[in-house]
């Protein structure tokens, strides 16, 4: 990790606020920047809003207010802006969402043949490369169902990879999963950020964190309550609720 | 924890009796029905002082002539029920698929205007429609007979489809939009690559029904003086008085046509199950 190069700000967050219909402010004046290479984990406790932070970095949620810019590209009303930041953020989800009536390769093919436009047989060779870097390949032909939960997240960050992104969003990639198959997801994942993919990641993997994200970001409220690297949380916790999530989770 | 004692089954006579019991059981409730019923067609055929005459009815299914095995006129009447069928089939589909996605669409006309085409139809009856379109509308805008009859069929099944339709798409959770989304997938490709698919396997129970729906209600064209196998057995009933011949016959040659059809599409939702 420590040769790794942090780039300029690839990700800028500014005053962001989203309420939900009902009154549920789920994220509130939230600011943020994130270099290129970074790989930034967020913590809290449910509904502290860090889902909903993410989906605004894609525009699966619509922001109330502020402004969000990715690779110098504005999150905003422009379509072609948002198509363009579409296809350059990856996202994994937490239930995976992969196709379930198609194969595990043309999961992962699609999106290249509809969205980058290639030939079948250039997306077959690149979902190949992807789904051997996710230790799946033997699987390309087998359907979501005949693959476990961690299988499954393998080829849904596969899939995602496979459209080159500049971002990576993860969800909780590995809340769904049973215990014994968080490690090979994880295992993708700090490959993924040791190669210097920019990272945003929801989880509560203290272990994941310590190993391969430079900063982390403890939300509660819709707000950030403290950040700081991952050796700052373990040892000397600032705030009261941070410490006593952290009790919790560790 | 409290365990409750298990109750033991009291004996009885009844249930451990060999005629009450399966396969017997099955084999005796079928031949009372089947007996009930022929003994109701056996009342009102003696009451009516009916003779029957099946004799003369092979000749209007299939006849031979030369050696050659000929349609007979109730099935000529049913190939033309096939026709409209299949035509009015392919424009109830557009319809009902093109009025689904107006109203999942965001535009306020397109949503309006799915939703006043689905209520005008499905409340009010298909014979007074079948009526307007061939007297009023038909003559307005040059539709001949024919082409009167496949809007009318397809407007009204289309109406109903498009619920279905519509319910198929809403079914499909939301993850799926979102990954495709994510993908950077147009909304174009959403539908084609992921949602109809999906969408399709789990609608086809009900838009069976919708199909067999319409392959009666295309009876209702023999108003028009259109020759499908309703107005074929109505002039066949009135030129021989073999009224419940003819009749029972058309009934089942309906009823031949829509039980393939569902065990055809029984057998494919087998097939074409979603692995989930």
């Amino acid at each position: 990790m420590s040769e790794k190069k942090l780039g300029e700000h690839i990700i800028t967050v500014d005053n962001v606020s989203k309420t939900f219909t009902g009154g549920i402010q789920a994220v509130k004046n939230f600011s943020t920047k994130i270099r290129r290479s970074e790989v930034l984990v967020i913590m809290g406790p449910s509904g502290s809003g860090k889902s909903t932070l993410l989906r605004c970095l894609n525009g699966l949620e619509e922001p109330d207010s502020g402004t969000i810019i990715i690779d110098g590209i504005p999150l905003d009303d422009d379509k072609r802006h948002r198509l363009e930041i579409r296809k350059e953020v990856g996202m994994v989800f937490q239930q995976f969402n992969l196709f379930p009536h198609l194969t595990a390769l043309e999961n992962v093919n699609l999106a290249q043949i509809r969205v980058r436009k290639k030939s079948k047989k250039e997306a077959t060779e690149m979902s190949m490369d992807m789904l051997t870097k996710v230790g799946i390949a033997e699987k390309a032909h087998c359907y979501p169902a005949q693959l476990s939960g961690g299988q499954q997240q393998r080829v849904a960050i596969a899939r995602a990879l496979a459209m080159m992104p500049k971002v990576m969003l993860f969800d909780e990639p590995t809340s769904a999963l049973d215990p014994e198959m968080i490690n090979e997801v994880l295992d993708v994942m700090k490959n993924l950020a040791r190669e210097g993919m920019t990272m945003v990641v929801v989880t509560h993997e203290m272990g994941f964190a310590r190993e391969v994200s430079d900063w982390v970001i403890f939300m509660d409220d819709g707000q950030i309550v403290e950040t700081g690297t991952v050796e700052h949380f373990f040892k000397n916790p600032r705030e009261e609720r941070t410490k006593l999530f952290l009790s919790q989770i560790l | 924890m409290e365990v409750r004692e298990k109750v033991k089954p009291k004996y009885s006579f009844f249930k451990n009796f060999i005629l009450f019991q399966p396969p017997w059981r099955d084999i005796i409730q079928f031949l009372l029905l089947a007996g009930f019923f022929g003994w109701l067609i056996y009342l009102s055929s003696t009451r009516l002082e009916y003779k029957w005459q099946w004799y003369r009815i092979p000749k209007y299914v299939f006849q031979i002539k030369d050696g050659h095995l000929v349609a007979g006129r109730l099935i000529q009447g049913l190939l033309f029920t096939f026709k409209i069928s299949g035509v009015s089939l392919i424009f109830t589909f557009i319809f009902g698929l093109g009025t689904a996605l107006l109203r999942l669409s965001g535009s306020f006309t397109g949503r309006l205007l799915s939703r006043l085409y689905l209520e005008l139809i499905r409340n009010t009856p298909l014979l007074v429609q079948i009526y307007l379109i061939y007297f009023v509308l038909g003559p307005i805008i040059g539709l001949d007979r024919y082409m009167s009859a496949v809007l009318a069929l397809s407007l009204f099944e289309g109406a109903y489809s498009s619920e279905i339709f519509r319910a198929g798409i809403v079914s499909i959770h939301k993850g799926q939009w979102e990954a495709a989304y994510s993908l950077g997938l147009s909304g174009f490709d959403m539908y084609r690559d992921i949602i109809l698919p999906q969408a399709t396997r789990r609608i086809l129970p009900p838009l069976t029904s919708q199909v067999i729906t319409l392959i009666k209600d295309s009876a209702l064209v023999s108003l028009v003086a259109l020759s499908d196998l309703t107005l074929e057995a109505k002039i066949l009933a009135s030129d021989t008085f073999l009224t419940f011949e003819i009749w029972f016959t058309a009934a089942a040659i309906y009823l031949v046509v829509t039980v393939t059809l569902s065990t055809i599409v029984s057998l494919m939702e087998k097939r074409f199950q979603i692995r989930t």
